[in-house]
């Protein structure tokens, strides 16, 4: 079977060497922090520290965004327990049970319940990942520019139809996003588009700067607009973190079952952990005995969700790293970072550089268990954090915003472009227009555009590209389908109360 | 936002429209993906327009509440002012002056007044340490 055990070990070993462990720790914590933050989840934690990255090697900063990524997963469901804000959309789904217990005063054991239901959950992903990512890469190698068409249109429409919200705001989404990555010098004929004659231009908008704008500039300046003059009330004391055997039984099952389940649902573009965690938690409501404790405090009722969620936060990284498709903003926002330093994530990474991948896989594997071991012995810290009034916070995620932005390109106009995309971003949140699309949209348009026009190179006529294979036909079949899809899982996911 | 937003796609078909040919290859081949984005965007403003007039009818468009806020509003105002101003005095003055002010001045505006300790420590503390690991550990050069 597919697993390289020679280039299995050496991605261990790269994993373990020290300074690659301290960026596991770094990411995760701070990831854990910015995570933690109401309203600011895993792709604005992944944007404002992207500049940390520069310099370093792709290898070292795909293992640090990754443990950003995860670190603020966890952040997530910290506040969803503590103070019921969720972090960001996937950990709503923590909220349901994890405050009542809360409430109860076992706000320590809930936390506990949770990190412990997220590793196991991870666990299930990361395997499942060591046995997929080298078939599904030689698959991806046979894809001509006519799949590849379809697969990223798939995985657009996908993206579009799953995020909350209606289908005609996330195709907009997706269209600016699309118009922005033609600014610039077009790479096959040499023409000048919509440069405005500002040379810094000419070579398109930074990809980045638009993700800062959106996710950490408009993101601030709408919270800036909805600030709370009431401080959260947490209380310092948690009540004791050691959970009773009777609720390890009962995490226990719904855990291990609903982790493959995230990691499946994680792997599709445009799911992910609001998704998956929605899901889990209303089947592990269907099945359970304890069908009654459900949204009182049931640990089946939080385990379920955050193990799913985490595995499908794993899942995600699977089209990214055997195709170069991300399947959710966030990870499309690492894309981004990784292309930047040089990386090309896709089915020639397994072929050329195999152990950086292994690295990456066994960074996952590690890093899940500094989290733990973070967010069980520093519960105490973590909640003083919390406590930290959130005024302090944005100010000083805004001015990272501007100096990422900054080191990204050395100029001024870039300062500028960053407010136009906050504002941008801004509005969007306003409207309810939903903004993964749109990231997905600037990540990987250029590449869709190319690949479009490759084929139209290649092919006569566009029902000759559509019939150019079988496999392209699946993707637009899948296509079309996606734009049906949400009606019929917003009906499974809907939690029967 | 729908009609600013069928104002977008209106302009870039025409800056699409008005795009040089191309000297080699296909003269068009650089306008085809662009035009199609472009009436694809234009054909969705007009169906968002339609859909929030029929919304409106039935009931109050409410998006803009936030801003009803006065306070909260002006501040926001302020923030956003005081990020034009940070990209004007930024390479005049330096990144270390620059951003120690832009964030006490942040800070002052959303934090108070009445924590002004907390305020100068947090600004000063925060430019100085990204300063040094930006320039000093990671190479980054700083104006």
């Amino acid at each position: 079977m597919g697993i390289d055990w020679n280039s299995f070990l050496e991605g261990l070993t790269t994993a373990l060497r020290f300074e690659n462990l301290l960026f596991i720790i770094i990411g995760g914590f701070l990831g854990t922090v910015v995570g933690m933050l109401p309203g600011l989840g895993a792709a604005t934690a992944v944007a404002v520290l992207i500049p940390i990255t520069f310099g370093m090697d792709p290898t070292s900063a795909l293992i640090l965004m990754g443990a950003i990524y995860y670190g603020s997963m966890y952040g997530g469901s910290r506040s969803s327990i503590l103070v019921n804000t969720p972090g960001d959309a996937s950990s709503i789904a923590a909220t349901f049970d994890g405050y009542p217990m809360t409430r109860k005063g076992q706000a320590g054991q809930a936390l506990t319940l949770a990190t412990l239901a997220s590793l196991i959950g991870g666990f299930f992903a990361i395997i499942g990942m060591m046995f997929l990512t080298e078939p599904l890469s030689s698959f991806a190698l046979q894809f001509g520019p006519a799949e590849y068409f379809f697969l990223l249109l798939f995985t657009l429409s996908a993206v579009v139809s799953l995020s909350r919200g209606n289908l005609i705001k996330g195709f907009i989404s997706m269209f600016l996003g699309l118009m922005m990555t033609t600014v610039g010098v077009d790479s096959q004929s040499g023409v000048y588009r919509y440069t405005f004659d500002i040379p810094h231009l000419s070579d398109g908008v930074d990809f980045l700067i638009i993700i800062i704008g959106i996710y950490a500039v408009g993101e601030v300046f709408y919270n800036l607009l909805n600030i709370k003059n009431e401080d959260l009330k947490v209380k310092s004391d948690v009540g004791k973190v050691w959970i009773t055997k009777e609720q390890w039984k009962r995490m226990l099952g719904p855990a291990i079952r609903q982790g493959p389940v995230g990691f499946l649902i994680g792997i599709l573009p445009g799911a992910g952990g609001s998704i998956a965690s929605m899901i889990s938690y209303s089947t592990e409501q269907q099945i359970s005995k304890n069908r009654d404790e459900f949204g009182k405090g049931a640990p089946e009722g939080l385990a379920a969700p955050e193990s799913s969620n985490n595995a499908a936060g794993v899942g995600a990284f699977i089209p990214l790293l055997t195709m170069g498709i991300p399947g959710s903003g966030t990870t499309a926002v690492i894309l981004g970072a990784l292309i930047m330093l040089g990386m090309q994530p896709g089915p020639m990474l397994f072929e050329n550089q195999p152990e950086i991948a292994w690295t990456f896989i066994n960074s996952l594997f590690i890093g899940n268990i500094v989290l733990v071991i973070i967010n069980l012995a520093l519960v105490g810290a973590l909640i003083k954090i919390l406590k930290t009034p959130s005024k302090i916070l944005y100010p000083i995620i805004l001015v990272l915003g501007f100096i990422g932005a900054y080191t990204l390109g050395y100029n001024i106009i870039d300062f500028y472009i960053l407010i136009i995309f906050g504002l941008l971003g801004l509005a969007m949140k306003l409207l309810d227009i939903p903004p993964a699309p749109l990231i997905l949209a600037v990540i990987i348009g250029s590449s869709l555009e190319q690949n479009f026009r490759m084929a139209n190179v290649r092919y006569d006529s566009f029902m000759d590209i559509l019939t150019a294979s079988p496999i392209a036909m699946v993707f637009a079949a899948l296509t079309i389908l996606s734009i049906f899809l949400p009606k019929i899982l917003n009906y499974l996911a809907k939690p029967k109360v | 936002m729908p009609i600013f937003l069928i104002l977008i796609a209106s302009v870039y078909l025409i800056l699409t429209f008005n795009l040089p040919e191309a000297n080699i290859g296909n003269p068009t081949a650089a306008m085809n993906y662009p035009l199609l984005i472009g009436f694809s965007l234009l054909i969705l403003s007009i169906l968002y327009l339609l859909n929030e007039y029929k919304l409106s009818r039935k009931e109050k468009f409410d998006n803009y509440n936030v801003f009803k806020d006065k306070e909260l509003t002006v501040k926001f105002l302020i923030v956003l002012g005081l990020c034009i101003v940070y990209s004007l005095i930024f390479e005049q003055v330096g990144f270390l002056i620059s951003t120690s002010l832009f964030l006490l001045a942040l800070l002052f505006v959303v934090n108070g007044r009445k924590q002004w300790l907390i305020n100068i420590i947090v600004a000063i503390t925060f430019s100085f340490a990204t300063w040094y690991s930006f320039s000093e550990l990671l190479g980054v050069s700083l104006p």
